[in-house]
């Protein structure tokens, strides 16, 4: 499918900067279930395990250290509190946030969900932290469910406003589950990926990110 | 049944907080002081847990023998570790109960639970050995901790009172400077509420219960205190309101001493409390008569604030539940709100009516039985 399907390039100015003159970047995957890797056989199928090996593939010489900070079942406002303390404690140069499908089942109100957001993505600006937005996955059960595209649609809006960078799960998945009926990308709940899940799922946000990096020196100078 | 008291009163009401807060996206939350708070209801929560634990080992007579002290506290803290085994067990059950009823898989992964349905041969040692905890559950295990502290707290206190406050500072800013905390396992991770910072709170809750050192001198000084603690307070509700929050890149080495962290309880959210505390120390007799009933409810909440705490617990689950069940709309809300509540205060007056068959005579109860039920 279309690259920009999946995501649309939003700059990372402070990795881009960084990878200049350093080769070693550290990267705070947080996050819930999607993040813990439910579902998968193993730690080593989660998703961020998986992205550090396909970056650090694309980076040649680059060494990405990961911190997988998934806690399962868990909303964004309690993800928010975790992220100040982790980015305190760890500095990371870059945080993948996975959010968005909690909120969506405890009904969280979208102007909280919308504050919590947009407080703590403005928050890691200030403080020189490129931040990637990784939505709420595509899932057979929810395909009618309204309060879920709301989020969805809440998290595309925040990422707009914000210009950063919003992984697109929901319409990557629901490419692959109309055009590839064969390729089953969850596990047995259908709601959690399995591994083949977080392996796309890995890759989605590697090239996205690996665009976004590159953005400004790819795109063709106004004239 | 102890008279009505500040104590009592402030707990209940730290107990209602905490089962509002512990379902998320409940219309009334915005509504909790946290909305122009630095700090929260678990704070004060702890404060007034150390408070208590003076007033249980200080009665009125003679002062207990060090042996029945230890035995008296150490007996609290496996009351307390029984009572978190059995609300983490209930929890599960309901998440294991709900995902079969509604059909939804993914409630057996709800706020950490997934280790005990997906790797249950290590999460059931976790959860012994409180090494697992489930999202909002986690106040109980910290309690634990504490308590079994709190026979060294109280010897220390008895034997060698100038070494309290010092030793549990020196705890709290090693802690803080080094960025130690229990680990969690098998879900790798810390603790939420991490007792190594947060044993300064209940200590501190503890000494200001004194009639003498810190307790007295905030006493005395109390107009001044509370001068001091207006500003503070007013920060607290312009940091929440704006969302500011400290820039780990500016703030000096140790980060942890200048940001705003609930795990650690940084600074700015302890001197909040203490502030938040000696701010509206006294207000309990101002309010009283003007609510005598909502005053009387918070106190009988307060009073048996274990059984509260743990009922609160499984109802905000409950809550979460229904929401996840019901889309939220405020008229449900405010059902979860009115439900809760009033199972709350029938958990606190049960609590107590058993108490008191206890005390009388059984030929005395069994008369008194239709009167009272």
């Amino acid at each position: 499918m279309p690259a920009v399907d999946i995501a649309a390039p939003a700059p990372l100015p402070n990795l881009a900067e960084l990878l200049k003159s350093r080769k070693v970047v550290k990267i705070l995957a947080i996050g819930s279930s999607s993040t813990l890797g439910i579902g998968a056989t193993s730690g080593i199928q989660s998703y961020p395990a998986q992205l550090s090996l396909i970056l650090e593939a694309a980076l040649k010489g680059v060494d990405v250290e990961i911190l997988n900070r998934g806690v399962a079942g868990e909303i964004a406002e309690s993800t928010a509190e975790r992220i100040r303390s982790e980015v305190a404690l760890s500095k990371p140069d870059l945080v993948l946030w996975q959010l968005g499908t909690n909120d969506a089942l405890a009904h969280v109100p979208l102007d909280e969900l919308e504050e919590t957001v947009k407080s703590t993505v403005e928050w890691l600006r200030e403080n020189k932290v490129d931040v990637v937005l990784v939505g709420l996955q595509y899932t057979s059960r929810f395909a009618k469910d309204q309060n879920y595209f709301a989020v969805r649609d809440l998290l595309q809006k925040i990422a707009a406003d914000e210009n950063i960078l919003y992984i697109r799960r929901y319409d990557a998945m629901q490419f692959i589950a109309k055009t590839r009926a064969n390729l089953d990308m969850m596990s047995r709940d259908n709601f959690h990926l399995n591994d083949l899940g977080y392996h796309c799922m890995a890759e989605h946000v590697a090239h996205a990110v690996i665009v976004s990096l590159y953005l400004r020196r790819l795109r063709p100078k106004a004239p | 049944m102890r008279a009505l008291n500040e104590i009592d009163f402030w707990r209940g009401f730290a107990l209602i907080t905490i089962y509002i807060n512990h379902i998320p996206g409940i219309y009334f939350e915005r509504f909790t002081y946290r909305s122009l708070s630095l700090s929260d209801s678990a704070e004060l929560f702890v404060f007034l847990a150390g408070w208590s634990m003076r007033l249980s080992i200080e009665g009125k007579g003679a002062p207990l023998p060090p042996g029945r002290l230890v035995l008296r506290l150490g007996g609290r803290a496996v009351t307390l570790y029984i009572a978190q085994l059995l609300i983490t067990e209930i929890a599960i059950a309901m998440l294991a109960a709900s995902s079969l009823l509604l059909d939804a898989p993914f409630l057996l992964d709800w706020h950490n639970a997934s280790a005990v349905f997906r790797a249950p041969v290590e999460a059931n040692i976790g959860l012994v050995m409180l090494t697992h905890q489930l999202g909002y559950f986690n106040i109980l295990p910290l309690y634990v901790v504490l308590m079994a502290l709190a026979p060294l707290i109280a010897l220390i206190d008895r034997y060698a009172k100038p070494l309290l406050l010092p030793a549990s500072l020196a705890l709290y800013i090693f802690t803080l400077a080094r960025g130690i905390n229990l680990q969690t396992w098998p879900v790798e991770g810390v603790w939420f509420l991490n007792p190594m910072a947060w044993q300064l709170i209940y200590v501190l809750g503890f000494l200001c219960a004194a009639k003498e050192g810190i307790g007295a001198f905030a006493r005395k000084h109390r107009f001044w205190l509370k001068l001091a603690a207006l500003p503070v307070v007013l920060f607290g509700a312009w940091a929440a309101w704006t969302h500011f929050s400290p820039s780990p890149i500016d703030v000096p080495e140790p980060k942890l001493f200048f940001m705003f962290d609930k795990t650690f309880l940084s600074p700015a959210r302890l001197t909040h409390v203490l502030a938040l505390m000696t701010l509206f120390a006294g207000t309990y007799k101002v309010i009283t008569p003007w609510l005598p009933y909502s005053a009387r409810f918070l106190c009988m909440l307060g009073r048996n604030s274990l059984n509260v705490f743990c009922v609160g617990s499984v109802l905000s689950l409950a809550g979460q539940i229904f929401r996840i069940a019901i889309e939220g709309g405020i008229a449900s809300d405010a059902f979860l709100v009115i439900f809760g509540l009033s199972f709350m205060g029938l958990a606190a007056w049960l609590s107590e009516w058993r108490d008191r068959l206890r005390e009388t005579p059984a030929s005395q109860a069994s008369a008194s039985l239709p009167a009272s039920s």
